[in-house]
């Protein structure tokens, strides 16, 4: 009996099979769940951002119109900062749950604005939501162990073992195209209701495709773990238990482990160190020479040297977001620090995910997604790229002491 | 010898000797060894490192020189979210809750640095603790312990002869019961020593019998569930296929498609559009920077009347201060107002997520246990009141200060020269008013009362499956 005629023998049982047929449904019930959430979701956090612009926009010109000198304007107005979801982000919430994706920013040193967290509710960042990625990584596993393990056992004990046997010339190839059906099942349900929303929502088919070859690989890995284990000879509770063990060693105490130890080898500077040494210095400077501020700040603007001579007394803007830069400037080398830390961790997690299929599965969706670290770290140079444009709209109007125009306000940069 | 306490015998017996048994029991026993190990090193290097910068920042906020007050207003102070001694055990939402808040005049700032956002991503199970241990993998060892508890004995052909030499259905689901509780203490027992520990770091000892209880009782939930499905189920691969299914949508599927469920039906908005809406409301408030902003001229003229003058620079007080003073209580009525909005949808979300978890034993138990570890939305939110009682406290003190110890003269004349500068300062020794912020658990009855919103439904659960099995038991006899 050649493998297609073996596969096509299975592939009826299975049909017939109403245990497997069940699991496929509940896959496919749950891939849907996931799908929904996550494009609602999605909306949502889209919908969300629309309104926050078109406020934010209204704010800020209502701001503006009161004021009478470009100090006051770039102290009062803020702008919204936002990293919009990608169109696979539906798939993979990913980080996006833990790290902020908007902020509001002025002209004050970005350090301490930088770190606010307008996060969600944390009871259900805690729990966590069923993203399709979750799903995918942690939950089909468990499916696919449930639809294998008694693969061996379970004819042996129904007493049919050995007339199946007779029956197949190969008998590996019997049970492998049964395991095999049995999987591309769930592997079609799981990725079809993907390819789906995916069409319908138009989102990037060079994507789709990465994501479907990842889920095929992860499925095929764990149909040959589960295979393996199901052909021990042993009996079917057994066999289970090992399968769950071997789900728990992969899914949760590699991972669990391994974060703890990335974790303590890449320590990071705390945040305190880096808010405080950011307030000490903005705050220490009102009681500085204004000569010294100025030095720091010349160095690393020396265009405005002969702007910042015979300042004269009284309070003035231009001193002010001088020291607002120096402050940043002083917090460079920490913040550098926590974010180079930050990297440093997920590098190696990301190496380390290569002994746990399950953390690999989810952090190649997310990569995939742009929910991941990465993405939060291109948000977050974003935004300093954004106030460093701020401050390279201000600055000359302050240092020059050009008059104060309105007109002036729309070559104000804007937040891409 | 009582027939119930001989099969529970029997049975511990059977697990003693099958290699199944021991090797879960094992695998169990190091998962929690490492996580508890894990959480406590965490736990306790996490507190020292924040009662540390508690300290510090307390510190430094005293040892600053002699300054124009509203500058202090400005400069700010830090507090710290310290971890509850139960958090060695049951962290809840520490690890996805920010860890410091900046305090400063005329803002309230999030709780900034979640450790999650930080720390290594590898997966949504990688941070297991202790409770979480107890909640989604204790289930599955019982699971695995009591599955064939019935249908083993009916597979193997042993229960006919038991029932027919007269033990009753009822005594032989009682008799194998009593051996799973004995399993349920024995997997107890770690947890005890985690509790003792939180014992010496402080906990309530109510607290903690409390929490060892509720666990127990989430257990015994299990086991009836096990004992019934195995009552039930005439195979022993099916029985345990149906559990691990059971195990599969109680622990992990239920809870997060409840929350993908919650996060659609109850949407809360956020903290950037309820501030670009608060914005509204504050800009009505007038500037509490500047003493000539028309929304305090009805305040001056109360002053100059009251004190008889004609002109502020006559005033005995310094009217800057009191304006800043007024300008910061009415602020905070407001902020105060949008924080409770926001922190109502978040409990609002909670509470509907509670109500589903008639739906999950576990969920409803991780909810209790988070109330009664004190790590929970509630005692979040008690940390944000307290830092903004701490906040507005400072604040006020400070602007007191501006009232009754900076001249008017000298106020508005500091932006002249050095010298004048200098005069418009007050003594460091005004820094003082600045209170300790030290977080404590809700009394153990409060905590009580919020694990009970969950803690009943664990309670039903286990009733109605004590009574559904001991019925489907006494059927086994016919």
């Amino acid at each position: 009996m050649s493998l297609i005629a073996a596969i096509q023998r299975e592939a009826r049982f299975t049909f017939r099979d109403r245990a497997v047929l069940a699991w496929a449904l509940v896959v496919l019930a749950l891939s849907v769940t996931s799908l929904w959430a996550g494009v609602a979701e999605v909306r949502q956090q889209e919908s969300r951002i629309q309104a926050l612009l078109q406020l934010d926009q209204q704010e800020r010109q209502l701001v503006l119109a009161k004021q009478s000198d470009y100090g006051s304007a770039a102290y009062y107005s803020f702008h919204l900062t936002y990293d919009a979801p990608s169109d696979y982000a539906f798939a993979a919430l990913g980080l996006r749950d833990e790290i902020p994706w908007k902020h509001r920013v002025r002209m004050l040193a970005l350090e301490g604005q930088i770190y606010e967290r307008d996060a969600g509710n944390p009871v259900l960042a805690l729990i966590g939501r069923l993203d399709f990625a979750f799903l995918a990584a942690m939950i089909l596993p468990l499916i696919i162990i449930m639809l294998l393990h008694d693969l061996h056992s379970g004819e042996r004990t129904a007493g049919r073992f050995n007339l199946l046997l007779a029956t197949a010339d190969k008998p590996g190839q019997l049970w492998f195209s049964r395991a095999l059906i049995r999987v591309g099942l769930l592997w079609a349900s799981l990725v079809l209701p993907l390819v789906a929303v995916s069409i319908f929502t138009g989102a990037g088919l060079v994507t789709l495709v990465f994501i479907v070859i990842a889920l095929t690989a992860y499925v095929g890995f764990w149909l040959l773990v589960s295979y393996w284990l199901a052909t021990w000879r042993q009996s079917t509770p057994t066999i289970l238990a090992a399968s769950i063990g071997v789900w728990m060693l992969l899914s949760v105490v590699i991972p669990l482990g391994g974060r703890v130890l990335i974790d303590q080898a890449v320590p990071l500077p705390s945040g305190a160190s880096i808010l405080m040494t950011q307030r000490e210095a903005v705050n220490d400077a009102w009681d500085l020479p204004e000569s010294e501020t100025y030095a720091a700040f010349i160095a690393e603007h020396p265009q405005w040297q002969d702007y910042t001579q015979n300042v004269g007394d009284g309070f003035q803007w231009k001193w002010y977001y001088a020291f607002q830069q120096v402050g940043d400037q002083k917090t460079q080398a920490l913040s550098q620090a926590y974010h180079q830390g930050r990297v440093l961790r997920d590098k190696l997690a990301s190496r380390l995910a290569w002994v746990s299929p399950p953390a690999l599965l989810e952090r190649a969706l997310q990569a995939l997604a742009k929910t991941d670290l990465a993405a939060a770290m291109t948000y977050e140079q974003k935004v300093r790229a954004f106030h460093g444009q701020l401050r390279a709209f201000y600055y000359p109007k302050l240092f020059l002491a050009q008059p104060y125009e309105m007109t002036a306000f729309e070559a104000l940069p804007e937040y891409q | 010898m009582n027939s119930v306490l001989i099969i529970a015998k029997d049975e511990w017996r059977y697990w003693l000797r099958s290699n199944l048994a021991i090797y879960s029991s094992l695998l169990f026993a190091l998962l929690l060894i490492a996580t508890s190990i894990i959480t406590m090193v965490q736990i306790q290097s996490k507190a020292a490192h924040l009662n540390q910068d508690q300290v510090q920042a307390e510190a430094t906020f005293v040892d600053q020189p002699d300054r124009h007050p509203h500058r202090m207003v400005h400069y700010g102070h830090y507090v710290f979210r310290t971890p509850m001694p139960l958090s060695l055990f049951d962290p809840g939402l520490d690890a996805v809750t920010g860890q410091a808040i900046f305090l400063e005049g005329h803002r309230q700032n999030t709780a900034t640095f979640s450790e999650s956002a930080a720390s290594a991503e590898l997966g949504g199970l990688a941070w297991l603790t202790p409770a979480m241990v107890y909640q989604i993998f204790a289930p599955l060892l019982i699971v695995l312990l009591g599955h064939g508890a019935i249908t083993r004995e009916r597979e193997a052909a042993t229960l006919i002869p038991l029932v027919a030499q007269g033990l009753s259905g009822k005594r032989l689901i009682w008799g194998k019961a009593l051996a799973l509780l004995g399993a349920i203490g024995v997997l107890l027992a770690p947890m005890v020593v985690a509790m003792i520990l939180a014992l010496l770091a402080g906990a309530k000892l109510m607290a903690v019998l409390s929490l060892l209880a509720m666990y127990f009782l989430y257990l015994c939930v299990w086991c009836w569930l096990t004992l019934l499905v195995s009552a039930v189920m005439a195979q022993r691969a099916t029985g345990l296929a149906t559990l691990a299914t059971a195990w599969l949508v109680f622990t992990l599927v239920l809870p997060a498609v409840l929350v993908n469920w919650v996060a659609k039906q109850e949407p809360i908005p956020g903290k950037i559009a309820t501030d670009l809406e608060m914005i509204v409301d504050t800009r009505k408030l007038g500037d509490g920077h500047n003493a000539n902003d028309p929304a305090f001229d009805q305040l001056k003229s109360g002053l100059l009347q009251q004190y008889q003058v004609t002109s502020v620079e006559d005033l005995p007080v310094n009217l800057r201060g009191i304006v800043a003073r007024q300008a910061e209580e009415k602020l905070t009525h407001v902020l105060n107002q949008y924080a409770q909005r926001q922190a109502d949808g978040e409990i609002r979300q909670a509470q509907l997520l509670q109500q589903y978890s008639w739906l999950s034993p576990t969920m409803a138990l991780g909810f209790a246990s988070r109330a009664l570890s004190a790590t929970d939305l509630y005692h979040y939110h008690l940390f944000l009141q307290a830092a903004e009682k701490l906040r507005f406290d400072f604040v006020q003190g400070l602007n007191q200060v501006h009232v009754e110890k900076l001249s008017y003269y000298d106020d508005i004349r500091r932006n002249g020269s050095e010298e004048q500068g200098k005069r418009a300062r007050v003594d460091a020794a005004n820094w003082s008013i600045l209170e300790e912020f030290r977080m404590a658990p809700a009394p153990t009855g409060t905590r009580l009362i919020n694990a009970s919103n969950t803690l009943w439904i664990l309670l039903v659960w286990m009733l109605a499956l004590a009574c559904v099995t001991t019925i489907k038991a006494g059927r086994i006899q016919q």
